[in-house]
């Protein structure tokens, strides 16, 4: 069953189109990875599945986005309701300015959670998934900002674990981190895949080829190639994204 | 040359820097200086002295105390400290009564003797004289000189009236409370109303209505005090005495009233960029974990602009604590105390505005308003440093 379908999505900055239709659909518990050039739409097309795009004034969609077979752009939709179904991790680590565990709280919180001991259980479980438990499990009181870049990337991760989404869009969260983190992450990403669903989008050609089944090659706004992962890269269908994976074009 | 160039204005700033800072710090030391003083001189008009018999204890009244003597308020040299003795006020124009004209002499030479005579007689006397005809080395007679004006009698004396014989009265108490009354209900006022204007600025109008609203706000810090103060006296005094049935409109809810107005655009624009400058990254992070807007401002944006907002709040205060027109207007500048809404009071900075040109240069009235612009400046002086603290705390927590 595919838990995300898009058919013919276009995407308006204004005057400017961002998406030129736009059609794919991404399997349960897989995990899907969009490469492309600078400008090309991944983060646009990436902030449509969770309405982030709704922040931006005068913007414009047409074509269908559903999310476990629901149109997301309904009228009848909560918006709220839906990102705690498709949680995002940013490119750049963006912790709150609390506490470590004030940090992973603050989504349960928001959904009117206040038992105690299951606060601190799903804190201690979503940073245990987020393979940061054991560096940060005796300083929880310590402000997020105490954390290296990469334990902040992980925090913010565990952050949106821990409303136990069904989908995790994430926008290039390893661009800012040095080979080690952005390894862990990797890794990360390989466990998560068992309980969720897992859109990534990056620059980096090998971090797509290691962690993602499905890939999807944007340019210029258009979805130029989407398939599976090791025929996209082996064996891609497409001239540009031959010349894309192979470095010929910028 | 660009080294060159680069270093000299890097000094010309540096300069500036220090000269501002010094400039300033003098203006506090002079500030200081000037009002010191007041500790130093005698409780008693200028040009006068006190005495009392020999056999009084007593070394020191204070300019409350005397005037309660006066006025008839105190009987007994006992309610003060001293002997049970019943105490005889006494004036200089008294000594007329006691000795006919002639005695004095052809040119009141024998007046000082005179005035000894009566105060060596007079155990309980409490004389007031002129230092030109005081009975100086006359036996039986004590000159209170060391008598200066108390702190005590400064801060928690509850009657400032400065032309009061014999000793002016420089109670500050109800100036101080006035100015914190009036400011506190202006505050309380202006904080709710600015910080929703300013969350609806920053969070809620479209971008359409804020490129209105903002400059206009903005325009509002720009009008003099004169003129807030022209319309509360035109407007706002007559609507207060009306809707609450008062006999005079000028009080310190009129007053703050009027503060408010005029802080709110200082509260609104600052709180307002503060919000705004909470990063669109928090927003993100906040939405994408499925927070309501709101939930948004109150647990992210608010927490975020914290310090700027309490920068607002404590502007607003600095811009109502020191507000001298506005208060000089229509707060009815009564000094006393005040115990209700309604009661007209009297602020710090009016009462410097409207006295200081009649106070003589370095006399006891002059000192004391100095000290009172002491007294205003380490009020806003604690209101700032605690509105730091808290800040500071606020962002040591972690929001
Ligand atoms: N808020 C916006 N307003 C107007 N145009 C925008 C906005 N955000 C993005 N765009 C435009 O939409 C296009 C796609 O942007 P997008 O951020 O989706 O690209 P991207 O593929 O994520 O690029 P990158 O790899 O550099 O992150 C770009 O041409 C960009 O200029
Ligand atoms: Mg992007």
């Amino acid at each position: 069953m595919n838990i995300i379908e898009t058919k013919d999505v276009n995407f308006y900055y204004g005057d400017f189109h961002a998406l030129k239709g736009v059609s794919l659909d991404v399997a349960k518990n897989s995990v899907t990875a969009f490469i492309g050039p600078s400008g090309c739409g991944k983060s646009t097309f990436l902030r449509l599945m969770n309405r982030m795009n709704d922040l931006i004034p005068e913007t414009r969609l047409t074509g269908k986005c559903l999310i476990n077979g629901e149109d997301i752009y309904d009228k009848r939709i909560d918006v709220d309701v839906l990102r705690k179904k498709v949680g995002m991790v940013f490119q750049k680590p963006n912790p709150f300015p609390k506490t470590i565990f004030e940090n992973i709280a603050y989504g349960l919180r928001v959904n009117g959670i206040k038992d105690k001991a299951f606060i601190q259980n799903r804190v201690e479980e979503s940073l245990k998934s987020a393979a940061l438990w054991e560096e940060v499990k005796d300083k929880l009181s310590r402000s997020a900002y105490d954390l290296s870049g990469g334990q902040q990337q992980r925090l913010c991760i565990a952050r949106a674990l821990a409303v136990k989404p069904d989908i995790l869009l994430m926008d290039e969260p390893a661009s800012a981190l040095d080979p080690i983190s952005t390894s862990k992450i990797e890794e990360l990403i390989f466990t998560l895949k068992a309980e969720y669903t897992i859109v990534i989008v990056t620059h980096n050609m090998q971090q797509a080829a290691r962690v993602s089944d499905t890939t999807g090659f944007f340019m210029l706004g258009e979805l130029i190639e989407f398939s599976d992962t090791k025929k996209m890269f082996l064996n891609p269908s497409k001239e540009q994204t031959q010349n894309y994976i192979t470095g010929r074009f910028g | 040359m660009r080294w060159w160039i680069e270093k000299i204005v890097e000094k010309i700033f540096a300069a500036s820097g220090m000269i501002t800072t010094v400039v300033i710090l003098l203006i506090v030391i002079f500030l200081f200086k000037e009002g010191f003083g007041l500790f130093n001189s005698p409780v008693v008009e200028k040009g006068y002295a006190l005495c009392v018999n020999a056999v009084n204890p007593v070394e020191h009244i204070g300019s409350t105390t005397i005037k309660k003597i006066y006025n008839s308020g105190i009987e007994n040299w006992s309610e003060i400290g001293g002997f049970n003795e019943k105490i005889v006020p006494f004036r200089f124009d008294d000594i007329f009564g006691h000795y006919k004209e002639e005695e004095f002499g052809e040119n009141y030479e024998k007046l000082p003797e005179k005035l000894g005579e009566v105060i060596a007689q007079t155990p309980g006397i409490l004389a007031f004289i002129p230092e030109e005809y005081l009975p100086k080395g006359v036996e039986g007679v004590k000159i209170l000189d060391g008598n200066t004006v108390r702190p005590e009698d400064f801060f928690l004396g509850q009657e400032w009236i400065p032309t009061s014989t014999p000793a002016p009265q420089f109670g500050v108490l109800p100036l101080i409370l006035g100015t914190l009354w009036v400011s506190l209900i202006a505050i309380l006022i202006a904080t709710p109303l600015g910080m929703g204007v300013a969350i609806y600025l920053s969070e809620l109008a479209q971008s359409r209505v804020r490129d209105i609203l903002k400059p206009t706000v903005e325009l509002l810090a720009g009008i003099p005090s004169v003129v807030y103060g022209f319309f509360g006296l035109v407007v706002l005094v007559p609507m207060v005495q009306k809707t609450f049935s008062l006999s005079v409109g000028e009080t310190a809810f009129t007053g703050s009233v009027i503060l408010a107005i005029m802080a709110l655009p200082t509260i609104i624009t600052v709180a307002e960029d503060a919000m705004r400058s909470t990063p669109r990254a928090m927003r993100e992070a906040s939405l994408a974990l499925g927070a309501t807007h709101w939930q948004t401002i109150y647990k992210v944006v608010i927490p975020y602009a914290i310090s700027g907002i309490s920068a607002a709040v404590v502007l607003g205060i600095g811009r109502a604590i020191g507000e001298t027109m506005v208060a000089l207007m229509v707060t009815g500048n009564a000094a006393i105390i005040p115990k209700t809404l309604f009661t007209p009071v009297r602020t710090i900075p009016a009462t410097i505005a409207a006295e200081l040109g009649e106070a003589p240069h370095g006399g006891v009235h002059y000192q004391a308003l100095f000290v009172l612009g002491c007294v205003l400046f380490l009020i806003t002086l604690v209101i700032s440093i605690s509105a730091e603290l808290i800040s500071k705390r606020q962002h040591n927590k972690g929001l």
